[in-house]
């Protein structure tokens, strides 16, 4: 009998405080949803990006002359999560509009949820070419891997006077393969040859075999569009075997992990990316650097900054909506023109692709260094 | 009247009720309340058949990504409208007969299946010949290969690109009516004189042996009978969520299918089904944990992950207190249910 009682006593308790706990809940705003990895595989991306949404926010908090809130929603850097995720945002939150995901895999999980419901979103960081393609709702804040290959052949032809390239490709990542695939056909086009063409995986440790191929072709530069890690281990062991041609990469190198592991071989490193700090002129970027600096102790990066800029475009294409119908935020959003965001001019083009500039970067000294700004 | 009719009709008239709380979901439900009810049902027919070969068979199987992955790719390949393909296969055009072919759902769905049971039937070989903890690195290993296979053979399945946009075909009646249909057929399989052989085997394989069970034939019956309505369950989720790419079939997915059997009670489908459950339904529910809350004058603001925490806990609280799974080795019977409330007939 005791142990009943014990047990009414704990459901009049819980009861109880089922009543108190109830989720902060502000009558009339305009929320916005977000659902990034925080946790999982690629948790990384996902808290930088939340990092970055939250400065957003506390710059311009209001749209419409009402309080806009966000709702983060965690996706485990899971496709069946991220799915979800979206349709909870939407059904359970009514959010207006969404920002996410981070990568490429989980936003297509997302997207035909929300192009469903009518409701635009923006993924800050999604950069394969199939994320929007076909949707009439789906926009990011990035360029895509076709694109940045492209600039970064135009880049190695004309700057670096390169006239014969070897790939070294991750076959393991659609990043990477998308951003091979387009350099070389605009190198090709460009009137420059690909003499050699390799694959890694991620989390390979040795390339020597690829490496020797390479030496073996005897290349001006090595494009190798890897993350950071695999640039930076190949990087080491080029330099061991004598291969001293420029490596151009793109923007996943873009960690302190690739000086920290790669050291003096990644000097020298050129690499194609969507935000440096010296490169970012307009107000906005320059508010949100020094909010950023202020808050988190450490330099802005680009995923932060991309998801700051997907939250300005969908802020900006309320304001000029003037409501938050999804149709009304999508057709703002659509015909964006010259906003001057973080990472820097953005138009909106076909397929919710954004236009704009690619920086280059490159290794100096054991730091990022800003070399030059390629216009599309 | 005697049992076996008694429950027969309590059979009928719960899959009528289920039905027609399916029907009430399909109406008047939310779309994501539809979604985690398809979770749910993907899920459990994915643990179902799981549990055949880990729990009934005893074989600790590592491989049942594989045939998802396999089912997935196979079932999304020929739903896919021509145009769709051509848009995707950015980087190398879909081989041919597959860039061209165009098949409706139900048939995409026996060949997901067939095409993860051909496979299984390659694959059990080498698997077989081994046992325990080999067994297990062989699948394993078969499991990371096909993964890198969809990264490598990009003319098949578009590499780490991926798939998308297949169309949403898999609704409550499809994702529903295949779980009830794979926890029939396992079930009448487990109670049949094969599925005592194969808990023979599980119990002691060389004293099953010497009864005159062979093994190998019965745990490779096991094994492609999972492996088939793996395949089908990868179908449906690949047509549920709409896109697939390498990513979504790692360790991970394994990972969770074996946490599920493990807490619902290893070698029991009720277990099965309960865990898959639990876990499909729990996932979304416990989100509220993560979400700002104010308790009385607090604010707690909030922190993801915390539901990882919750679940954890919820997993050792059970496996501290429940050895063997919520169910253990039992299963769901009316006789049980009806002694529970005491006015069973007799």
């Amino acid at each position: 009998m005791k142990g009943i009682r014990w047990f009414k006593i704990l459901s009049v308790l819980m009861a109880l405080c089922a009543c108190f706990v109830s989720p902060a809940f502000a009558e009339d705003v305009i929320k916005i949803g977000a659902y990034l990895p925080m946790t999982g595989a690629v948790a990384a991306y996902g808290q930088m990006e939340w990092n970055g949404l939250q400065i957003a926010h506390e710059m311009r908090p209001k749209a419409l002359g009402k309080e806009i809130k966000l709702v983060l929603v965690d996706t485990k850097s899971d496709k069946i999560e991220a799915a979800n995720a979206v349709s909870r945002l939407i059904e359970k939150e009514k959010v207006v509009a969404i920002i996410g995901e981070a990568i490429s895999g989980n936003t297509m999980a997302g997207n035909p949820i929300s192009e469903a419901a009518k409701i635009p979103s923006v993924s800050p960081t999604a950069t394969n070419p199939l994320v929007t393609q076909g949707k009439k709702y789906a926009f990011r804040a990035c360029f895509i891997d076709p694109f940045q290959g492209q600039v970064a052949a135009r880049f190695a032809r004309d700057h670096l006077k390169a006239k014969k390239a070897a790939v070294i490709i991750d076959i393991a990542q659609d990043y990477c393969v998308g951003l091979a695939n387009f350099f070389v056909k605009e190198f090709v086009k460009l009137g420059g040859q690909v003499v050699s063409t390799t694959y890694i995986q991620t989390g390979d440790q040795d390339f020597t075999a690829q490496l020797s191929a390479v030496q073996a072709a005897n290349p001006d530069i090595i494009y190798a569009p890897n993350y950071y890690t695999e640039d930076a281990l190949m990087a080491k062991q080029a330099r061991d075997l004598g291969i001293n041609v420029p490596i151009l990469t793109g923007d996943g190198a873009q960690a302190d992990e690739l000086i920290k592991i790669g050291g003096k071989a990644v000097e020298n490193m050129y690499f194609t990316a969507h935000f440096h700090k010296k490169a970012a002129t307009t107000e906005l970027a320059k508010e949100y650097i020094k909010k950023f600096e202020a808050k988190y102790k450490k330099e802005a990066d680009a995923f932060g900054a991309l998801a700051a800029d997907a939250y300005f475009l969908l802020v900006d294409a309320i304001e000029r909506a003037g409501s938050t119908d999804g149709t009304k935020i999508r057709d703002a959003l659509a015909s964006t023109k010259n906003f001057q965001g973080v990472s820097g001019v953005i138009t909106m083009g076909e397929n919710g692709n954004p236009i704009k500039s690619v920086v280059i970067n490159k290794v100096e000294d054991g730091k990022f260094v800003y070399v030059t700004t390629v216009n599309p | 009247m005697t049992k076996t009719r008694r429950n027969l009709i309590l059979n009928c008239a719960s899959l009528v009720v289920l039905f027609g709380i399916l029907w009430l979901f399909q109406e008047y439900g939310t779309e994501y309340q539809i979604r985690i009810l398809n979770n749910i049902a993907v899920f459990i027919t994915l643990a179902v058949s799981y549990n055949l070969v880990n729990g009934i068979c005893g074989q600790l199987h590592l491989g049942p990504n594989a045939f998802i992955t396999i089912g997935a790719y196979t079932s999304a390949l020929l739903t896919m409208s021509p145009t769709e393909k051509q848009m995707s296969f950015i980087i190398k055009p879909l081989i041919w007969p597959l860039s061209v072919i165009q098949v409706p759902f139900w048939i995409s769905l026996i060949m997901a299946g067939t095409v993860a049971t051909v496979f299984a039937f390659f694959i059990s070989f080498p698997v077989f010949r081994v046992r325990g903890d080999y067994l297990a690195i062989v699948t394993l290993g078969f499991g990371e290969v096909v993964r890198v296979l969809c990264n490598a053979l990009q003319s098949v399945t578009n590499g780490p690109l991926g798939l998308k946009g297949l169309k949403p075909y898999t609704n409550l009646w499809w994702s529903w009516s295949i779980a009830i249909f794979t926890i029939i057929v396992i079930q009448r399989l487990i109670n049949s004189s094969w599925g005592r052989a194969m808990k023979a085997i599980r119990e002691n394989e060389i004293a099953a042996q010497a009864m005159g069970v062979d093994p190998f034939k019965h745990l490779m019956m096991a094994f492609l009978i999972s492996a088939f309505f793996s395949g089908v369950a990868g179908g449906l989720l690949a047509h549920l969520i709409t896109t697939i790419s390498p990513t979504l079939f790692t360790f991970f997915l394994t990972f969770n299918l074996l946490i599920i059997i493990v807490v619902g009670g290893l070698g029991s489908t009720t277990g099965a089904v309960i865990g898959a459950t639990l876990f499909a339904w729990g996932g979304e529910a416990l989100r509220v944990v993560e979400s700002p809350m104010d308790i009385g004058p607090i604010h707690i603001p909030g922190i993801p992950g915390m539901r990882m925490v919750l679940f954890s806990v919820i997993l050792m609280v059970v496996i501290i207190f429940a050895r063997r799974g919520i169910t253990g080795r039992n299963e769901f019977s009316w006789d049980w249910l009806l002694g529970k409330l005491s006015f069973g007939s007799r």
